[in-house]
């Protein structure tokens, strides 16, 4: 914190309105994301944090306002387009194609071989031994933690620098959350995450910043260890105590 | 009381009206048979395409088999004065009744399979089932005539031959009758559809097809709604089957089930609008005028284009143009010729 | 399930069984050529697309046009080779292939896209263009049902184990399931045939994973249309005449093949297709008006077990 040069960030939503149909969900929402972090989205349900992040992978994209990925505005680009662009996005219903195997599903995933791939996929399975064993199942087959396991390995198979992960601890019980923040830890230094979390003791265990959601806009922001500690917003905007 | 009033100075309403006098006296305005023919072809299709927009643009559902209860309604009237011989007023009603019925049980029947299937299967399903009857009718020779269908008369001052004398220089012959007794029905029929529409039983429908999800969660039981509109239509659509038959003096598959009439109806409700039962009678006249017109026109084309065969079949293929604009207007009107004018003008009073 | 059509087997006697069974698996195979093309594109864009019966007209019509060029310049249908006569044939249905891929390319671009989302406008402009569609084939080749050109080698008979069996349905089901190996291998392992698998489960996932589905919508959509075609040909070849309406007559027999093996499963267009006929066959043999009944009790039985069809998406 006391460094001279401060990082560019990595991703820069800046002011964004989005609406479903006629319905104003994202009323001005505005964060920074800085490499090298876990940034954690929290709030109500629906406050429009899973809206946030459809909005920067371009499956809902703003009314007005700018994302800039690398400084480079991407809230106009289809969602192949920003994926491609170094952005991988885990959705709330994880998003796997149960007919296919758990291999294709990373043949698909992968968008180019390079150099290291292999490397990567190492460490991916090193992670996440399950998904070895079960290699050549159908995804269907999986059990629920397995399927969030896979949901989140898939996009690290290419270069991405930035991970969208929407409520992954959602219907998994405590001890697969446990396996899961071992994971996403070791993740960190490959890519930076922006995690949604419903889920307070996984977001607090895991995130260095946090941004609070209300009502479609962004309201708080600041280091987790804080937050940690803060009776009161954490009974504001998030319902809970202690 | 004011709603009444409101309704009356409406101008759309003396527009309505106009139209009304202009089926009225077009036996005295138009001596040609023709055009008598094209012009009450337009009325009972426009009841026709009225019923399926009741139940594809007010209710959402999207069958490709409404053209079943036509043909159910025709091929009654058919049966009982051809087949059967039972020439009578009594046996007529009697015949318009039972295919309402039928219709109105069928309907809910079909309806009830419905329930269990997406959207876009039943449509192909409601396609087949028409299909099936259509080639069912083809095959049953004894009960239907085949495809040759039945040819028949109509009992008493409906006959074609029935002539009274004159009145106003036009002849009072069963042509004329029957005629009138048709627009009537189809009146009858108008109302009663716009009653549906306007009822409260109307809006709930309308919600539904707005949004689903909604209803349900307000507590309607959407899908017996569904039913009930669906079974309306297939009614009203059994009449028009029933007049149409009465008009032509004929039924046979191709004339009251083939899929070909189902596409009309399509046609006439794309092009007129869906959710505004009137765009059925646009929809109806557009496709009447331009089925009856457009081959004189290209007769007169070819005239003035002699020697090569491929120029001349290319201008006598009036469809391919009807297709080609027909598409235009899938893209440019979404919402029909009257639904879009209806949009204009209600945007242009909220303004 | 399968004891089922086995039960025919009771009414006939086994010699025609096996003709019936022939034809059957024959006309079973077009009907899967028509109607994977439907499903596949229904399954993975969404898309209903009610000209697709146009297509296999199309592919009818451009198959005469190529079969009677070619035989024109080299004669090779009526020459006494069954090479030359299969050369020909396969040829013609490869020439009719392509044209009507790019013709379903031009239709996917100009008149599929801007109704994507939308079930009933994606009726109604196909409906529109079918309607076009028929109409150019009345205005390019006329109007009139016009005799199919047969190679001689394909018409006629072979007495295999004293059962008399048209050469015809044979080469049909071989061709038909050549086809249906290659369509099954390209999805299976190509990276492809994944992506497009993975399409007609979640197009939106695919997007998100990098890929431009509009692409690949563009792709399937050629690659149906091209089946289509390839079945048209073949079943005018079958029946031996064209006409201009034959595209409606079809697309019945396709949807609810379709619908009975479940869209946008390949699995479920086959086995949907064998199942319809053979049935159609066999009843057609016992109790001929019956046979279009029974497709249609097929499709009713099946509907109110699985109102889904057979196969889900995505097999």
């Amino acid at each position: 914190m006391e460094e001279a040069l401060v990082p560019d960030p990595l991703l820069q939503v800046e002011g964004i309105h989005t609406h479903i149909g006629k319905h104003h969900i994202l009323q001005g929402v505005s964060f920074e994301v800085f490499p090298g972090e876990v940034t954690v989205l929290l709030g109500r349900n629906g406050a429009g944090k899973t809206t946030t992040l459809r909005s920067i992978m371009g499956l809902l994209p703003p009314s007005r306002g700018r994302i800039l990925f690398k400084n480079r505005a991407i809230q106009n680009m289809k969602p192949f387009e920003i994926a491609r662009l170094g952005i991988g996005f885990v959705p709330e219903d994880r998003g796997l194609f149960n007919f296919l195997t758990v291999e294709e599903n990373f043949r698909v995933a992968m968008l180019q071989k390079n150099g290291d791939t292999e490397e990567r996929m190492e460490f991916i399975l090193d992670v996440f031994p399950d998904l070895k064993k079960f290699w050549k199942s159908k995804a269907g087959i999986l059990s629920g933690g397995q399927k969030q396991m896979l949901a989140i390995a898939r996009p690290l198979v290419n270069r991405n620098e930035l991970l969208l992960i929407d409520e992954p601890s959602k219907g998994l019980a405590p001890i697969i959350i446990e396996h899961l923040i071992e994971a996403i830890h070791r993740l960190k230094e490959h890519a930076m995450i922006i995690l949604v979390e419903q889920n307070f003791y996984m977001a607090s265990k895991l995130g260095n910043d946090f941004h609070l959601f209300d009502d479609g806009r962004t309201v708080h922001k600041g280091q987790m260890e804080k937050l940690v500690r803060n009776e009161e917003l954490k009974k504001k905007y998030l319902g809970i105590s202690g | 009381m004011r709603e009444k009033e409101d309704r009356f100075k409406n101008p759309y309403f003396s527009l309505k009206i106009l139209l009304l006098a202009f089926f009225l006296l077009t036996p005295f305005l138009f001596r040609s048979f023709e055009i008598l023919d094209v012009v009450l072809k337009i009325i009972i299709f426009s009841a026709l395409v009225a019923s399926y927009d009741v139940i594809l643009g007010y209710t959402g559902i999207i069958s490709l088999g409404h053209v079943l209860y036509f043909g159910i309604g025709s091929y009654f009237v058919g049966i009982f004065m051809g087949k059967l011989g039972w020439i009578s007023y009594g046996h007529l009603a009697l015949a318009f009744l039972i295919s309402i019925v039928i219709s109105g049980v069928l309907s809910v029947l079909i309806g009830l399979f419905s329930l269990r299937i997406r959207t876009i299967f039943f449509a192909m399903v409601t396609l087949a089932f028409m299909e099936f009857t259509f080639i069912l009718s083809s095959q049953l020779r004894s009960i239907t005539g085949g495809e040759d269908g039945i040819s028949f008369k109509l009992p008493g001052i409906l006959a074609i031959d029935f002539s009274y004398g004159k009145f106003l220089g036009v002849e009072f012959t069963g042509r004329l009758i029957s005629y009138y007794l048709i627009l009537l029905l189809s009146l009858l029929l108008f109302i009663l559809m716009l009653r549906f529409v306007h009822s409260p039983v109307g809006r709930v429908l309308i919600s539904i097809r707005d949004n689903e999800q909604r209803s349900i969660a307000l507590g309607y039981r959407t899908y017996l709604f569904q039913v009930i509109a669906s079974s309306f239509a297939s009614c009203v659509a059994a009449v028009t089957g029933g007049c149409f038959a009465m008009w032509v003096c004929y039924v046979s598959p191709d004339s009251s089930l083939s899929v070909p009439i189902m596409l009309d109806v399509l046609l006439m409700v794309i092009v007129g609008g869906m959710g505004t039962i009137y765009g059925g009678i646009f929809g109806a006249a557009f496709l009447m005028i331009t089925r009856a017109f457009l081959p004189k026109l290209q007769v007169l084309i070819a005239s003035l284009l002699p020697g090569v065969p491929f120029a001349i079949r290319l201008s006598e293929r009036w469809l391919f143009y009807f297709g080609l604009l027909f598409i235009l207007i899938v893209y440019f009107f979404p919402k029909g010729v009257i639904g879009t004018a209806q949009e204009i003008i209600s945007r242009k009073k909220a303004a | 399930m399968i004891a089922i059509f086995l039960l025919p087997i009771l009414l006939i006697s086994p010699k025609t069984y096996i003709t019936l069974t022939i034809s059957g698996l024959a006309m079973g195979m077009l009907l899967f050529l028509v109607s994977s093309g439907f499903s596949l594109i229904f399954g993975l864009m969404s898309v209903l697309n009610l000209a697709h019966g146009a297509l296999f007209a199309w592919g009818a019509y451009l198959g005469f046009t190529a079969f009677s060029s070619i035989d024109k310049w080299t004669g090779w249908g009526g020459s006494s080779s069954i090479f030359t006569n299969m050369l020909i044939f396969l040829l013609s249905l490869v020439a009719a292939g392509i044209g009507v891929a790019i013709l379903g390319v031009v239709t996917e671009r100009l008149v599929i896209r801007p109704v994507y989302g939308s079930h009933l406008f994606q009726i109604f402009i196909t409906v529109g263009a079918m309607i076009v569609m028929e109409e150019l084939i009345r205005i390019i080749w006329g109007p009139n049902d016009e005799p199919m050109p047969v190679p001689i080698n394909f018409i006629g008979s072979l007495d295999l184990f004293d059962v008399v069996v048209s050469k015809y349905p044979l080469i049909a089901i071989v061709i038909g399931l050549i086809l249906y190996f290659i369509v099954f291998t390209i999805l299976r392992t190509t990276r492809l045939g994944m992506i497009v698998r993975a399409g007609v489960e979640n197009p939106e996932m695919v997007q998100v994973m990098g890929h431009n589905v509009y692409r690949y919508f563009t792709g399937v959509f050629a690659a149906g249309s091209a089946l289509a075609a390839i079945g048209g040909g073949m079943w005018a070849t079958f029946v031996k005449s064209i006409n201009p309406a034959m595209g409606g007559e079809v697309i019945v027999f396709a949807l609810i093949v379709a619908i009975i093996g479940g869209l946008g499963s390949m699995t479920g267009s086959v086995v949907g297709a064998l199942m319809v006929g053979l049935s159609y066959n066999y009843v057609a043999y016992l109790i001929p008006k019956a046979a279009l009944g029974i497709t249609m009790l097929l499709l009713v039985v099946i509907l109110l077990i699985r109102p889904t069809g057979l196969f889900p998406e995505g097999t």
